[in-house]
């Protein structure tokens, strides 16, 4: 076996992205030191590790947001590189920059590239001048009629957006020069309330907008390679549910140019390591949105369509090996990712906590679970609400929904809700089935409340009025049902009240 | 022994005709007769056999009690509503649903953020009477049935557990 890039490295991280990282540490040969909460002694990313520190309590702030105490334990345990995944500090430019001047890799980009990408005007700048198209708007303008003139040139529908936005405030969709006056005045308003800043700028309106963002790889020695793409228009308020690869809509053609589009970009802020060029593609245009610093959630299906472990590839860069992947990287199949949120769809996507007290995951072929779930594992608040990754490959789009299909017909969860029951629901939609969608469906179909054809030929409701019968008459066997905590607290009420009180009381 | 039970929206009315060990034959409201088998497998998992057809089956108690019960097969999640013959006759006593006091209660742990309601408040079905914040999100807590405001056992800023009482509701006086 080849000498491994690392002897040891540090994984800022936890949950299943963290286990995802040693998965490959382990295949390379790299020893693991894993960090954690008090609220994580047991999880699954601490177990899988070769060795762990504690980093403080279960707030964020008093543990994986803590830096200089992640850098401590690198220096203690003698690891040779830091990956930081995805979340807590993985696109903080400050952490990575401590972590070279420590003397030690940052498993992502420089800090620079980090720095011009997460400013929204500064990307836009480097963008036009890398020639990667934009959508096409203004600087801030001074009044109606500078918005009114603006949008002329740009061409109706357009944007109307608040400087300082966030959050849907002072954003309105303006499709003719009658109703820019008073949509100026009212969104103007509603930012200088929300946001103490009334400066408005005017943006191209995209029809029916998909989400299709490009994977890139880079090297410390000037390579540049983007892996496809991943179509992510099945979300939520931003939140992806489902993921698929290659999108429905590009063709090799466009993947081409979309993939030379990223590439200009990333080699725009002399990146290296894994990341991901966001685009909004819409009627045949793509126009970049972002470019995410890290690995992301979703590229386990770039991986099982590409054949490459993503994972390695950043450690082997990091270390300053050269990329030597095949050009131009061509997809094998379909592959289709759900995530799993601890989650209620059926009220309002609430969080779910409370303890996983039974699991059972899908497997055969073609399947991949990157998880970090347990049974008897305890979903608190302090965290992000995904637990798991459903992966799934295929010789073709439609093998892979069936798949997909049967792996979350698998699935059991029990204790609380996750999002599987909606994303199987989804991908009977015919919108889904024919690849027609774009991101405001999920939404948009919720609301209509319109369900989708069962697969399953049983009565199932009928069948579960059944088994409830059978589960009742079966009563005097079990011991009664726990009731509801009503006067222990729960570990989180504990544990919030050991950190507000000192840790020892 | 008959249940009457609601699944995904539909009535159902069942009659357990005999019973030997995890074997039973039963009766549906149309007069079909079927021959199944349970039995407990793995926590909440389950192995039914209806007719030889196979199902596997995850049931859980919801809020604690045996006549709400949330059962999953084949990734489909059914929430199930069940009274046997004595429970029913039982709450045909106690009235029609919506004229019972009602007391709201946190879903999850968290801290709350605002309880907009006094006592008096007339509350109607699916009005929030908190807002809860847990994992960074603010999520309302809303009252099922209705009712007039008795008693507001939690204030903003308080730290709640899952299942805390928040809002005790009395049904509204008639007229």
């Amino acid at each position: 076996m080849d000498q491994p890039p690392f002897e040891k490295l540090l994984i800022a991280n936890r949950g299943e992205i963290a286990v995802r990282i040693q998965r490959t540490c382990r295949e390379l040969g790299i020893e693991t030191v894993a960090v954690y909460s008090e609220a994580d002694r047991d999880a699954l990313h601490v177990r899988y590790a070769n060795q762990a520190v504690c980093l403080g309590g279960p707030s964020p702030a008093d543990s994986y947001l803590r830096g200089e105490r992640i850098l401590e334990a690198a220096r203690a345990t003698g690891a040779q590189a830091i990956h930081p995944g995805f979340g807590f500090l993985a696109e903080n430019a400050d952490f990575a920059r401590a972590v070279e001047d420590a003397g030690l890799a940052f498993v992502g980009p420089p800090a620079t590239a980090m720095e011009v990408m997460g400013d929204k005007l500064a990307s836009r700048a480097a963008m036009i001048a890398a020639g990667v198209p934009v959508v096409p708007g203004t600087d801030a303008v001074a009044d109606a009629a500078a918005a009114a003139e603006a949008a002329a040139g740009i061409g109706y529908p357009v944007m109307l957006k608040a400087s300082a936005g966030g959050g849907g405030k002072g954003i309105r969709v303006v499709r003719d020069g009658d109703a820019m006056r008073s949509a100026f005045t009212t969104a103007s308003g509603e930012a200088q309330a929300a946001f103490g800043d009334g400066r408005m700028y005017v943006e191209k309106f995209l029809e029916c907008p998909r989400h299709v963002e490009i994977q890139v790889l880079g090297d410390a020695h000037g390579n540049l390679v983007h892996v496809g793409e991943r179509e992510c228009s099945i979300q939520r308020r931003h939140q992806k549910l489902i993921e698929e690869t290659p999108s429905p809509v590009i063709d090799e053609e466009t993947r081409e140019r979309m993939g030379a589009a990223a590439v200009a970009a990333a080699r725009a802020v002399d990146y290296r390591s894994a990341g991901t060029v966001e685009f909004l593609w819409s009627q045949g245009e793509f126009y970049f949105l972002e470019m995410n610093t890290r690995i992301q959630v979703e590229h386990a299906i770039t991986e099982m369509c590409y054949g490459v472990d993503l994972i390695e590839q950043m450690i082997r860069v990091a270390a300053g090996g050269r990329l030597e992947l095949p050009q131009p990287m061509r997809p094998r199949g379909h592959a289709i990712e759900v995530r799993l949120n601890a989650e209620d769809p059926d009220h309002g996507f609430r969080p779910s906590l409370g303890t996983i007290d039974s699991l059972r995951l899908p497997g055969g072929p073609g399947v991949r679970v990157d998880s970090g779930a347990y049974g008897g594992m305890e979903i608190t608040p302090h965290y992000d609400s995904m637990i798991a990754k459903l992966v799934v490959h295929g010789g073709d789009r439609e093998q892979a929904r069936r798949r997909m299909v049967r792996a979350l017909q698998e699935l059991h969860v029990g204790g609380v809700r996750t999002s599987a029951g909606l994303a199987l629901r989804v991908l009977r939609t015919e919108a889904f089935r024919s690849g027609d969608y774009d991101t405001g469906f999920l939404e948009t179909w919720m609301e209509s409340g319109e369900s989708a054809a069962r697969e399953f030929a049983d009565d199932l409701a009928e069948v579960a009025a059944l088994a409830a019968v059978l589960y009742r008459q079966q009563e005097p066997l079990r011991r009664p049902p726990q009731q509801a905590s009503a006067g222990g607290l729960s570990p989180w009420v504990q544990a919030g009240r050991r950190a507000q009180h000192g840790r020892d009381a | 022994m008959r249940y009457f039970l609601a699944s995904d929206g539909r009535d159902f009315e069942i009659e357990v005709l005999s019973a030997d060990g995890d074997h039973c034959r039963l009766r549906l409201a149309d007069g079909r007769e079927c021959e199944a088998s349970f039995r407990a497998v793995d926590g909440s998992q389950h192995a039914l056999l209806v007719d030889g057809r196979a199902y596997a089956v995850s049931i859980e108690p919801e809020s604690g009690t045996d006549q709400d019960l949330r059962v999953a097969i084949a990734g489909e999640s059914f929430r199930v509503s069940v009274e046997d013959e004595r429970e029913r006759a039982a709450s045909a006593l106690a009235g029609p649903a919506g004229a019972r006091p009602e007391v709201v209660k946190a879903a999850m742990p968290g801290v709350l953020v605002a309880v907009p309601v006094a006592v008096g408040d007339r509350i109607e079905a699916g009005q929030p009477v908190a807002v809860l914040e847990a994992m960074k999100m603010q999520n309302e807590v809303v009252s099922e049935h209705g009712g007039v405001v008795a008693e507001v056992l939690a204030a903003a800023g308080d730290t709640v557990d899952a299942g805390q009482a928040l809002v005790r509701l009395e049904p509204p006086a008639e007229g």
